[in-house]
């Protein structure tokens, strides 16, 4: 039913061309003192007509565990509202479904569901302020209607309980990304038999795997096998600092040949206790993977501290003004906070219309491929 | 005009609504969910009550698939989410025959274009392991009504076939059921104990179902609904589907069913043990004892008490087709049902009477609780009760 509701929509293109404003005032293009000339209002200006896709929010975790919470009036006990994601220009949001590590791994599946329901209660609650998104046509809707775009996921693997029947149900309830680890099926020693199979129907339902805490086995493989870009939402560059989520320099080239996405984590443990440090990892990306494949990670609420001037879903502009001083194009600039994401999901969506026309709902189980 | 062809007419214009039937469960354990080595797009008698030649035949125009997953296992969320998929599967790969309904004007809608309303139910409350949040995700996922327990007890609701513990419904139990009616799901007291079906004929403001029971007064089964049950569906607007399955609807049945499960036991097998030494033993007690014959009339028995006691707006059919082994005479299969009304035409039931039974009493109480549900929408929200806090 949902699938019903996946035609694209006409969007915005990136980095078109803006046009002319008939209405200008013939004063203000003579003015460089102004709005243009400062990084920060430029960066504002950028970032209102390209908003942030952020690739990961621990939210939902959070939530779970509040009384009370008004993301609209703004909250708190929270790094993101609706107030500061408005701030911060962010225009679509990934709301991760990741399970605290310790829980029993036969709950996930229950536990998933309930992180589903929460955030569709969490939508629901805040009509003005956030719509569910499934699909890049979604998306530009949500934009248009001026509301933050959620999309679901990424979910833990263990959320599949090892059948295709829990990934296709997921898919139903608007899953969008799966991260391939942490199961007998992505582990350190890559895939097996059926992680492809995984792989495989996560591209006919459109479902885009993220490969941060993947090994590089794994990796590697669903570089090769996936017909869908994939997602690494939340690594940085390892070569600049170590982190076992961080990617070295070989596997960024190929994740860059493969037309991936790294989104780089706001983290300090990550990517450094400063802008400068978040912007160093930015530029190292871009530089080896390519402007087409480099995003931005908020990775808030998720239990880690944030650099300095990024504590919370506010800061944005004060990234992309530091990225306007060394010399970003702003077309770059868009490709990295906007995007980049809406390619990866508008292929994610052509490639599943597509499959779903030659394949049908695959019925492997675990036990017939890998014994 | 034979009673047959009058019942066949009928049918065409108000097809059967059936309540429960396993065909999920089924393609699970013969073929693990490929379908392609269970196609129902043809016949297949030799492994299944359920196809959709004979569902045409029978004059089925909406069907409730069950969702089932047993109640002694442990993981019954993942179990239902892949029995929900293969629901979803079935209704893709068979578009011209089963379109996906989640509304009584869905099945309005497939009443119209001749195909078959698919709907959902998920039998027994183990499926949401006590979480109001997998009970929403169920329902998001289409899922339209829950039976509150199967044979075993939840630890919130008691079943009729085990030892009673709460007494009907928890503190939990009872908030199970309001958010059942603030959702629109529909509450299901098949399988669950008279004190169950009390409770939640008291707590719940929407009409109930009991997707596949009979009357406990014809035939002495805890599955069947007692006279003072049946009683309150004229002021809850609910509607009981009669069953037709021979060990709860033939007294005869009943008891043979009893020596039968008692002659394992003594063997030292437990009764539902479907093991070749287990079977060889249930054969030759079958040999000595012939398995008593329900029929045509055993269920039209039934339906003319409830009739009596409940009234013909509450009455349904739920025949529990590849739910169960034996079926009575005349309706081995799920093509069967117009020998069911040709019998209550014999008996004097109306043409507007049999629509009631078949068609409209059934989509009636699903729009009558998508009502409840929108009216509970303006002024409740979704409920975060747990188990702990409610129940201790």
């Amino acid at each position: 039913m949902a699938d019903l509701q996946d035609e694209v929509h006409p969007t915005t293109e990136v980095a078109a061309l803006p046009l002319e404003d008939p209405f200008a005032d013939p004063l203000d293009l003579l003015d460089t003192s102004g709005p243009s000339g400062d990084p920060l209002d430029r960066a504002h200006a950028l970032l209102n007509d390209h908003p942030v896709a952020d690739g990961y929010t621990g939210l939902p975790w959070v939530l779970r565990h509040l009384p009370w919470y008004d993301l609209e009036e703004g909250e708190s006990a929270v790094d993101t509202d609706v107030p500061r994601l408005r701030e911060g220009h962010v225009g679509a949001l990934f709301w991760s479904l990741h399970l605290p590590e310790g829980l029993a791994a036969d709950r996930a599946v229950g536990a998933t569901l309930e992180q589903l329901d929460l955030v569709r209660s969490v939508i629901q609650a805040h009509p003005e302020g956030l719509r569910l998104a499934r699909s890049a046509g979604h998306v530009i809707d949500a934009r248009n209607c001026g509301r933050i775009a959620v999309l679901l996921g990424p979910a833990t693997a263990a959320a599949l309980d090892d059948s295709l029947g829990i990934l296709r149900a997921l898919h139903t309830l608007g899953l969008r990304v799966l991260t391939l680890a942490g199961t007998s099926w992505a582990s350190g020693a890559g895939l097996t038999r059926f992680g492809e199979e995984v792989v495989r129907e996560m591209n006919r339902l459109g479902v885009v795997a993220d490969l941060s805490g993947a090994s590089e086995a794994t990796i590697t493989r669903v570089l090769a096998l996936s017909r869908t870009p994939v997602l690494c939402t939340r690594s940085a560059a390892r070569s600049l600092r170590p982190h076992p989520d961080n990617l070295p320099d070989a596997l960024l080239t190929a994740l860059g040949a493969a037309k991936g996405l790294c989104l780089v984590p706001l983290t300090a443990e990550q990517t450094g206790p400063t802008v400068r440090d978040v912007a160093d990892h930015l530029d190292h990306v871009r530089a080896l993977a390519g402007p087409d494949c480099v995003g931005l990670s908020g990775t808030y609420d998720a239990g880690v501290a944030h650099p300095q001037e990024l504590a919370d879903a506010s800061g944005y502009p004060r990234l992309i003004a530091e990225l306007l001083r060394r010399g970003w194009p702003e077309s770059d600039i868009a490709l990295l906070t906007w995007g980049n994401v809406q390619r990866v999901l508008r292929t994610a969506d052509f490639v599943a219309r597509s499959a779903r026309e030659r394949r049908e709902p695959s019925t492997a189980t675990i036990a017939e491929l890998d014994g | 005009m034979t009673s047959l062809d009058r019942a066949r007419e009928l049918l065409r214009e108000f097809p059967v609504v059936d309540g429960h039937n396993d065909l999920p469960w089924a393609l699970r354990e013969q073929v693990r969910y490929d379908l392609a080595a269970r196609d129902i797009a043809v016949r297949q008698d030799a492994h299944l009550h359920t196809d959709l030649p004979r569902l045409r035949e029978g004059g089925v125009g909406a069907q409730y698939w069950s969702v089932y997953v047993r109640s002694d296992l442990p993981d019954a969320v993942p179990a239902t989410l892949e029995q929900i998929d293969c629901v979803r599967q079935l209704i893709d790969r068979h578009p011209q025959d089963l379109r996906a309904a989640l509304t009584a004007a869905d099945m309005e809608a497939a009443r119209t274009e001749g195909r078959i309303a698919s709907l959902m139910g998920a039998e027994g409350g183990h499926s949401i392991a006590n979480s109001l949040g997998v009970l929403r995700a169920l329902y998001a996922l289409g899922v339209r009504y829950m039976t509150l327990t199967h044979n075993d007890n939840v630890d919130w609701a008691d079943s009729a076939t085990d030892e009673p513990r709460a007494g009907g419904l928890t503190a939990f139990g009872r908030e199970v059921v309001r958010e059942m009616n603030r959702l629109g799901m529909l509450v299901d007291l098949s399988h669950v104990a008279p004190t169950t079906m009390r409770d939640a004929l008291d707590t719940s403001t929407a009409p109930v179902i009991f997707s596949h029971s009979s009357a406990r007064a014809v035939c002495d089964h805890p599955r069947n609904i007692p006279d003072d049950v049946l009683e309150r569906l004229p002021a809850n607007g609910g509607v009981a589907m009669v069953t037709f399955v021979p060990k709860f609807v033939l007294q005869a049945a009943v008891d043979w069913t009893a020596a039968a499960d008692d002659n394992l036991r003594a063997h030292g097998f437990h009764h539902l043990d479907g093991t070749a030494e287990a079977m060889k033993v249930h054969q030759a007690f079958e040999e000595r004892h012939p398995r008593p014959v329900a029929t045509v009339a055993t269920v039209a028995d039934h339906l003319d008490h409830m009739r009596e006691v409940a009234g013909v707006d509450h009455l349904g059919i739920g025949g529990d087709y590849d739910g169960t082994a034996f079926t009575p005479e005349g309706l081995a299969d799920v093509s069967g049902y117009p020998n069911l009304l040709a019998e209550l035409l014999d008996r004097g039931w109306s043409n507007a009477d049999l629509a009631k039974l078949t068609w409209q009493n059934a989509v009636r109480v699903l729009g009558a609780a998508e009502d409840v549900s929108r009216a509970l929408a303006e002024t409740s929200a979704p409920s975060h009760a747990t188990l702990e806090a409610l129940d201790g």
